[in-house]
């Protein structure tokens, strides 16, 4: 029995999930910064914000399918960089066309995860340790084989994608970035996939209590492997959409840079780090956070050996707001229990 | 010290844990706390450990009113507590575990020699012989909770809470365990045991508490005028079950899995037995004698190296939990309720549909919540899971209701054959009695059990036949007559027959 709403702050915080309270907490940014620096709502900031949120958006989702079943993926940017020179090498040393060059890329992205699966599964060595190693491996091939020599060459198709967008634009709001539209598909099959796929069940059953799975008759070892293989196929679409969108395949752009972010949107929004718990929503809220304090901090000018100490200030204080509106609806809960 | 609870109340988010409860512990007795899971036994000890603190009503330590704001606050004050959940490092030595908040320091270094000298003080004390630099991981189960009351000790306890210290212990290690209870009490401690079992409680406390439904209705009535009925009664408001006893039948069934020579992994030798649908099977063992592990075997979680197995008159070999319940529709309900039975992150409809997500599935895997709560409904109904909703994650449902959730996802599963470890392990009394008549039901039905248990009432109110296990054998197999004093004599005397010949092997 379920007392008629009332229309009161707190009972929509009550009622909304957790990605409510960080829904809200960049609303308050997004207006703060709005005022302080008007170029923060300029469509030129607000398109290259959202095009580089879109790849955060799937460096996050590349780590949280892994996330997921408790384990990590520490070489989601040596991944990144392999598919990055990988998509390079297709389309303008092979010459091939660009969707069998996409194909290739996201094949080469599962190969290697696929790869971290089964070493973690065959030798029983933790995840961490494993894609650590990997990582190395990984980037190190791929110097050997690139020599690190950028690619310029790319079909220009492939780089206008990166900059083109859907829609129409209205005065300063600007046209959705197709790089974001894509994002948000792939966002939106991550969410079918755990909502409502029997793998995604399987994934979280792992996540939350691996050997009741595996006596429950869950293929534990090949749900691992499976992650893993989604893992690097997501970093790779990452690494595709970087290229496009900086139109050249270059070594430097992933990497170790990928590690931070790839942790930071799927934990902010509200992923175990434990496993068993997902959020889609919120990894994407997770990323728009940290891009969104990152760009603000930009366009208000703030010298760049400041940006790390405010960004770290401010996901801190994001992070314990959140915590607070937590902990304020289990009380609430408790109060209405009785 | 006096230790008094006086009309505290404990609320979590949908349930009421504690309502006016109190409790009255004298220095120099053993008070036991009973009630059924659920009834707010554990709110009341982590309210008295400081782990909660109550919503409402007093705590007094002497007459002295008390606030207990962590664990810490309540060891300071001499109150400790020995729990299910050992809380010993295992790599760490005994003497270290004993000291850990405050070990001897010499020069900023640990003392170790002064350590494992005041550490042997506290064992000497409770009388456990062994030495104080073993790492506790090498020590039994047993010595591991002596380890604990050293501790506790150590802490100057004068509060000493025992949570179901004997749930892991053989008859004999008890029994050591009850004369240092007895002991501790002679010294003038205040002694809580909580308890499931009536005869310890019987045999061993001076007055008792019961719980039931956050409510006491017993409070601390001296044990010598109470009786199993009354005790009962208190925790479940009326009358003890009688325990349910299939009357015998001649098991007619096709055979759904027979072992021939079956050798394992585990070290299983010369497996021989069969098991008919509509049939169940016991197999009667004291802990360690290698029963789980046989099941695990049969399940295709541990390897078996020899021998042969056959299922529906079929070979088969069993690779995995998965294929056992896909291709020989075999399932394994586990004795580890918390690790392996349940997800307890998970919704109960989660849980039920884990084994039937395959059948649950559309056009590419598609699966809805609303999906699963059909599937799970039934089996939620059927089994009386108590729960406002089947949203309600497992891990906030009692230790019975898990054992229903755990056991609903095999009924789902539809499964020939089920091998049942400990089904009521820890579990109160009226939810034993209805699991009882649950496999009873199930047997009847025509379903393959092969019951694993160490409670020989409880084979013997069940099974059709009993197998005993002993050292990974099988000794020996009875039909069951019924009779307690009949069959437990039968199956002792196998067991003491097989240890004799090892014995005399030798």
């Amino acid at each position: 029995m379920d007392p008629a709403p009332r229309r009161t702050i707190s009972s929509f915080l009550l009622r909304g999930s957790a990605q409510v309270g960080l829904f809200l907490i960049l609303v308050v940014l997004w207006a703060v910064f709005a005022n302080l620096a008007p170029g923060f709502l300029s469509k030129f900031n607000l398109n290259s914000l959202l095009r580089s949120v879109a790849v955060d958006i799937v460096v996050g989702f590349a780590q949280m399918v892994v996330l997921a079943t408790g384990g990590m993926n520490l070489s989601v940017g040596a991944i990144g960089v392999c598919a990055v020179m990988f998509s390079g090498y297709l389309m303008q040393v092979l010459g091939l066309p660009i969707p069998v060059a996409i194909a290739g890329t996201l094949a080469l992205g599962a190969f290697l995860g696929w790869l971290n699966g089964f070493a973690i599964v065959k030798t029983g060595v933790n995840s961490f340790v494993v894609t650590l190693a990997s990582a190395s491996l990984f980037s190190g091939g791929m110097l050997i084989l690139t020599k690190a020599v950028p690619l310029n060459g790319l079909p220009p198709e492939f780089g206008a994608f990166g900059k083109s967008a859907v829609g129409p634009a209205f005065g300063s709001i600007p046209a959705i970035p197709s790089l974001a539209v894509v994002a948000l598909a792939i966002g939106l099959g991550l969410y079918l996939l755990f909502k409502h796929s029997t793998l995604g069940r399987q994934i979280l059953a792992v996540g939350a209590n691996a050997r009741a799975a595996e006596m429950s008759g869950i293929p534990v070892d090949r749900t691992i492997v499976f992650v893993h293989a989604l893992s690097g196929a997501l970093a790779a679409a990452a690494a595709l959409m970087l290229t496009s969108r900086l139109a050249a395949a270059m070594p430097a752009v992933a990497g170790d840079d990928w590690l931070l972010p790839s942790f930071l949107a799927p934990v902010i929004g509200g992923t175990a780090l434990s496993g068993g718990i997902v959020s889609v929503v919120g990894t994407i809220l997770g990323a728009l956070l940290v891009s969104t304090i990152r760009s603000g901090l930009l366009v208000l000018e703030i010298g760049n050996f400041w940006l790390p100490l405010f960004l770290g200030a401010f996901l801190l204080a994001a992070i314990l707001i959140e915590r607070g509106r937590a902990a304020y609806v289990a009380r609430e809960q408790a109060r209405r229990a009785l | 010290m006096a230790l008094t609870v006086d009309k505290a109340s404990k609320s979590f988010p949908g349930v009421r844990a504690l309502k006016d409860a109190s409790l009255e512990l004298k220095p120099g007795e053993v008070h036991a706390l009973m009630g059924e899971n659920g009834a707010g036994k554990s709110t009341l000890i982590k309210i008295i450990t400081g782990v909660h603190r109550p919503d409402g009503g007093r705590l007094l330590l002497d007459g002295t009113e008390i606030s207990l704001n962590s664990p810490r606050d309540a060891i300071r004050l001499g109150i400790s507590a020995v729990h299910q959940e050992r809380n010993l490092i295992p790599r760490f030595s005994v003497a270290e575990n004993i000291l850990l908040e405050n070990l001897p320091r010499r020069a900023g270094l640990v003392d170790y020699a002064r350590a494992n000298a005041e550490a042997k003080k506290y064992l000497e004390m409770i009388g456990l012989v062994v030495d104080t630099r073993t790492e506790v991981r090498h020590l039994s189960v047993a010595q591991m909770q002596m380890v604990e009351i050293a501790k506790a000790l150590s802490h100057e306890a004068k509060v000493l809470l025992l949570d179901e210290p004997t749930a892991s212990l053989t008859g004999e290690e008890a029994e050591a365990l009850f004369a240092l209870i007895k002991r501790l009490k002679a010294e003038g401690a205040a002694i809580l045991f909580v308890s499931h079992k009536l005869e310890e409680v019987l045999a061993i406390s001076d007055r008792v508490t019961v719980l039931r439904d956050g409510e006491t209705t017993l409070i601390g009535e001296p044990i010598a005028n109470m009786s199993r009925g009354r005790l009962i009664e208190a925790m479940i408001g009326r009358a003890e079950r009688i325990a349910v006893v299939r009357p015998p039948k001649p098991a007619t069934g096709a055979i759904k899995l027979e072992a021939k020579g079956v050798a394992t992994a585990a070290g299983h030798r010369d497996i021989s037995f069969t098991v008919r649908r509509g049939e169940i099977l016991g197999l009667y063992g004291l802990v360690g004698a290698g029963r789980t592990e046989l099941a695990r075997a049969l399940v295709g979680k541990d390897k078996v190296t020899g021998g042969s197995l056959s299922i529906d008159g079929k070979p088969a070999v069993i690779r995995s939990v998965e294929e056992a319940l896909k291709r020989h529709r075999v399932g394994y309900l586990s004795e580890d309720r918390k690790y392996e039975g349940v997800v307890l992150l998970h919704p109960i409809r989660f849980n039920v549909a884990m084994t039937i997500w395959d059948r649950l599935a559309k056009v590419l895997g598609f699966q809805t919540a609303a999906g699963e709560r059909k599937a799970a409904e039934p089996f939620a109904r059927q089994l009386e899971i108590r729960t406002p909703s089947l949203e309600q994650a497992v891990g906030n449902l009692s230790g019975g209701n898990q054992q229903k959730v755990s056991l609903a996802k095999w009924l789902a599963a539809k499964v020939d054959l089920l091998v049942i470890d400990e089904p009521t392990v820890g579990i109160d009394i009226k939810t034993k009695a209805y699991i009882h008549e649950l496999i009873g039901k199930l047997a009847d039905d025509g379903l393959a059990i092969l019951l694993i248990s160490s409670e020989l009432p409880e084979m013997v109110a069940l099974a059709d036949r009993i197998l005993v296990m002993h050292e990974f054998r099988l000794v020996d197999g009875f039909d069951n007559d019924r009779s307690y004093e009949a069959m437990s004599r039968k199956v002792m005397g196998a067991i003491h027959r097989h240890a004799d010949e090892a014995v005399a092997a030798e």
